[in-house]
């Protein structure tokens, strides 16, 4: 039975593994400078693609994802910096397209409740355990 | 004090209950993103028409008036459904409604709008998508709502359908 489980763990384990390696991109996107190539990378892994929605457009088999990469390839070559391809694809699709939602005055709270809930919840153990630690002390 | 301490959990644990049914209720599609480009000026480009072959520019053919833009393919179901409402549009409220033809076979398109009816009064080429980023288009089909002073006010990802027909049509009625 253990053993079972065991094999169970290890086979899920190594199905993540292949998973998180796989890509979508083809061959004929791939850039011959490298550097460019690395930084296309990147960029297109905090790209969200829109019809996936919770997938990066470099995951994403869809058509609009290899445009997007085909795109920001091409931007690349032709000097835009990465600051420069973010805001163009922000200001077409909104911060939406981006996986990590930026940090402004309508995502603060999904930023900082967090946070909040730690602390109140931290609070509620630290006055739980005074009382049970009064309630010991009284008996 | 300390019982109002331990009724804020409560109190915060029924506001996400109230948040989260609410979101459930009312009528939204979640995966529906709204337009980035919402109350700004259309972007720009220049194509090819589908059916005249002839220059289409953007700049010569929106203002003065509320203009429909719908981005079609032949190969998506979608769109053959929505077509009737499409053509509802023209028929009925003699709207402008400007076709862009999104990563599509010309000779298909053509033959396509020659048997269902062409209800744009003109059809550009977007044959490698450039023009449906530029957009923010996503998912095809996808229908704009264009005031007279050339900004987006409405974007629709999806078919048309009776519902979304009346919901644009109320909303041309409003900006016009």
């Amino acid at each position: 039975m253990l053993k079972c489980i065991l094999k169970i763990i290890i086979s899920i384990f190594l199905m993540q593994i292949t998973l998180i390696n796989c890509n979508a991109i083809e061959p004929d996107e791939i850039l011959n400078n490298q550097k460019y190539e690395l930084r296309a990378r990147e960029i297109s892994k905090n790209i969200r693609c829109m019809v996936c929605q919770n997938q990066s457009i470099d995951d994403s088999n869809s058509s609009i994802a290899r445009d997007l990469r085909i795109l920001i390839r091409n931007k690349i070559e032709e000097g835009s910096k990465d600051k420069e391809i973010y805001k163009f694809l922000t200001e077409r699709y909104g911060d939406f397209i981006l996986l990590k939602p930026p940090l402004k005055v309508n995502t603060i709270a999904l930023w900082f409740l967090p946070f909040l809930f730690f602390i109140i919840g931290i609070l509620i153990i630290l006055n739980h355990n005074k009382k049970s630690n009064k309630f010991i002390k009284k008996n | 004090m300390k019982n109002q301490f331990f009724k804020l959990p409560i109190i915060i644990f029924f506001i996400i209950l109230f948040t989260f049914f609410y979101l459930l209720v009312i009528d939204r599609n979640p995966s529906m993103v709204p337009s980035a480009l919402l109350n700004k000026s259309i972007p720009n480009f220049d194509a090819k028409t589908l059916i005249e072959n002839k220059k289409f520019s953007s700049s010569k053919e929106f203002g003065g008036q509320v203009v429909l833009v719908n981005f079609f393919a032949t190969w998506c179901k979608p769109c053959r459904n929505e077509h009737a409402f499409i053509k509802r549009f023209s028929n009925d409220q003699n709207i402008k409604i400007i076709g862009i033809n999104y990563k599509d076979s010309s000779g298909k398109a053509i033959e396509w709008l020659e048997k269902l009816g062409n209800p744009y009064s003109s059809v550009a080429i977007d044959k490698n998508g450039k023009i449906a980023i530029d957009w923010g288009v996503y998912g095809i089909p996808e229908t704009f709502v264009i005031n007279s002073k050339g900004k987006i006010k409405y974007r629709h990802v999806g078919a048309i359908t009776s519902k979304v027909y009346k919901k644009i049509s109320q909303l041309i009625e409003e900006i016009e």
